[in-house]
């Protein structure tokens, strides 16, 4: 399997502070869904944020199909990396197709004009996460959970094949995390994505990631799933 | 056809009627005959000619453009700081604009036409640095918009210590053109005004896809590869050129700018600025046309605040009822 997303020697964070002691080494192979884990503030979106290019690394590289993030220009790396936050405030009016739609900003004219290719990645990917029965209807007027689905969209609409998400299931109930999750695996197999996601839910990240990241104050760990807990990859959840 | 499409055919039936009747009637009678003649045949001398072409066609050309430019204006402003309060008159642009003007007019900084305009665009754009300067260290909307306020206050503390040491003579044009007009604009002027709002609005129109994302968010805006520093540096020059040229040939405009998106966006329904950039324009032209019909006796501020207060209210219970 060929590395869609490579750091070597990273430390990241904010300014010249480092989240981490250790330095992260890690591959992100394409198909492959990989949970991050960590305890609040360990800096789990911060290492995502770095990952899509947002925020500089400390020290180290980041290299997004075998080329350095800094190489790629913002555009091209947007049409690869996408990072799905599900804090992010809504506009008023805003319906939920015009939401999806902006997903393909990184492909469009000076004019933001869309193309039949275009209409058609977003009809694909309301479709994918089920939310065109509510395509016309403003987004924030949408339940949390709807909202996280349309986020999902918009990101796919991008057409990545790196996609990070910072704690999807914030706000899913459980089923919702399940499919969630399930969706996840589906895609990354299908449309042959890695995919980072970030949760607190062990249960999750045991029965549905390839392999898990833990980050704490010291180092990163990564494990395959089946192994993360007898490595002691959880040993911080118990107080 | 589709919404967007009859709105704007709309739009554009009633500005031209709107245009027409502006043109035909007005506080002196005029022949509908000779108005037709003298618009056919401009090169005429007479009482009818002069009036059509000397005081109409400039007042109906000042309001289409002032009310079009700070409608966007207006429009750039809601979407970069994302707040639908926003706007020229509310965030003290146009006051910076106006103290530009001030000390054109009154301190003897004036080098013609140009030196005014120029002026007001550079009041104008010092006023929008400040503001989003407080945009990127406050994150409550209302703060902005005290803030807003408060800079407005402090020019025109500043305009009436420029006044107080002013000749009369000065002053008197001073005090008139802060009164807000249409009918101030030259007919050999017209093409001034006109290129400065299409270079403000060149300047918002080139950064379309800022403006759709940044709705969002300007983190979200980076995540999409937009070079947002420069877009949105790019929108809100426009939006100072646009407002900073109104208060020039105008005077201060008030509500346009903040009150016209919201009646654009509830006729074309979407949030999508490669519509609502025109629809925007239109919308505005419409608006002050219609305002510009209303006797010479009555201010022009007065109208538009009778449109605009309502249009604001209506935003703000909205905004409580969330």
């Amino acid at each position: 399997m060929s590395a869609v997303l490579e750091s070597r020697s990273l430390c990241f964070g904010y300014g010249a502070k480092a989240c981490c002691a250790m330095p992260l080494d890690f591959s992100l192979a394409m198909g492959e869904v990989v949970v991050l884990m960590g305890e609040n503030g360990c800096g789990k979106s911060t290492l995502l944020k770095t990952f899509a290019g947002l925020v500089n690394p400390v020290a180290g590289t980041v290299a997004l199909n075998g080329r350095s993030l800094g190489g790629w220009t913002p555009r091209d790396r947007a049409r690869r990396v996408a990072l799905v936050r599900m804090n992010q405030s809504v506009p008023d009016r805003m319906t939920v197709r015009e939401f999806v739609s902006l997903g393909r900003i990184p492909y469009s004219g000076f004019l933001d004009c869309r193309s039949a290719e275009d209409e058609r990645s977003v009809d694909e990917a309301m479709d994918l996460l089920d939310v065109d029965a509510f395509a016309s209807r403003p987004i924030a007027e949408l339940s949390d959970g709807e909202r996280s689905r349309v986020f999902l969209a918009q990101a796919l609409a991008q057409q990545v094949n790196v996609l990070l998400l910072d704690e999807p299931n914030a706000f899913l109930d459980i089923p919702r995390s399940h499919a969630l999750f399930r969706l996840l695996k589906k895609i990354a197999a299908e449309r042959q994505m890695g995919i980072v996601v970030s949760t607190h839910s062990v249960e999750y990240a045991e029965r549905y990631a390839d392999r898990i990241l833990v980050i704490d104050p010291n180092r990163v760990r990564v494990s395959c799933a089946g192994e993360a807990r007898s490595q002691g990859l959880f040993d911080w959840t118990e107080i | 056809m589709n919404r967007g499409a009859v709105c704007f055919a709309s739009l554009m039936s009633a500005a031209l009627l709107l245009a027409f009747l502006a043109i035909a009637f007005g506080t002196v009678e005029v022949p509908f005959v000779d108005v037709l003649k003298s618009l056919v045949e401009p090169g005429g001398e007479d009482v009818a000619h002069r009036i059509v072409w000397d005081l109409r066609i400039p007042r109906v050309a000042a309001a289409v453009l002032a009310g079009g430019a700070l409608a966007v204006s207006g429009l750039a402003l809601q979407s970069v700081f994302k707040n639908p309060l926003c706007g020229p008159f509310v965030l003290g642009i146009s006051s910076g604009a106006s103290f530009g003007v001030a000390l054109a007019m009154l301190a003897g900084f004036s080098f013609g036409r140009f030196g005014v305009l120029g002026a007001a665009s550079l009041g104008a754009f010092a006023v929008t640095a400040v503001v989003l300067w407080i945009a990127s260290r406050f994150r409550e909307s209302a703060v902005l918009l005290v803030a807003g306020l408060l800079i407005g206050y402090f020019i025109d503390a500043l305009v009436s210590v420029l006044i107080a040491g002013s000749a009369a003579e000065n002053l008197r044009v001073y005090v008139a053109w802060g009164m807000g007009s249409f009918g101030r604009l030259t007919l050999d002027a017209i093409w001034i005004f006109a290129v400065a709002v299409c270079v403000g609005l060149a300047l918002v129109v080139g950064s379309m896809r800022y403006l759709n994302a940044a709705r969002v968010g300007d983190e979200f805006a980076r995540g999409l590869g937009l070079p947002v520093r420069r877009a949105r540096a790019c929108v809100l020059l426009g939006a100072s050129v646009l407002a900073g040229a109104t208060t020039a040939f105008c005077g201060p405009v008030a509500f346009v700018g903040i009150a016209v998106p919201h009646l654009a966006f509830m006729l074309f329904k979407t949030t999508n600025h490669r519509v609502l950039v025109p629809g925007v324009f239109a919308c505005g032209a419409v608006l002050a046309l219609l305002a510009g019909l209303f006797p010479v006796s009555v201010p022009l501020n007065a109208v538009l605040s009778l449109v605009g207060v309502p249009v604001i209210l209506s935003v703000l219970v909205r905004g409580a009822k969330r």
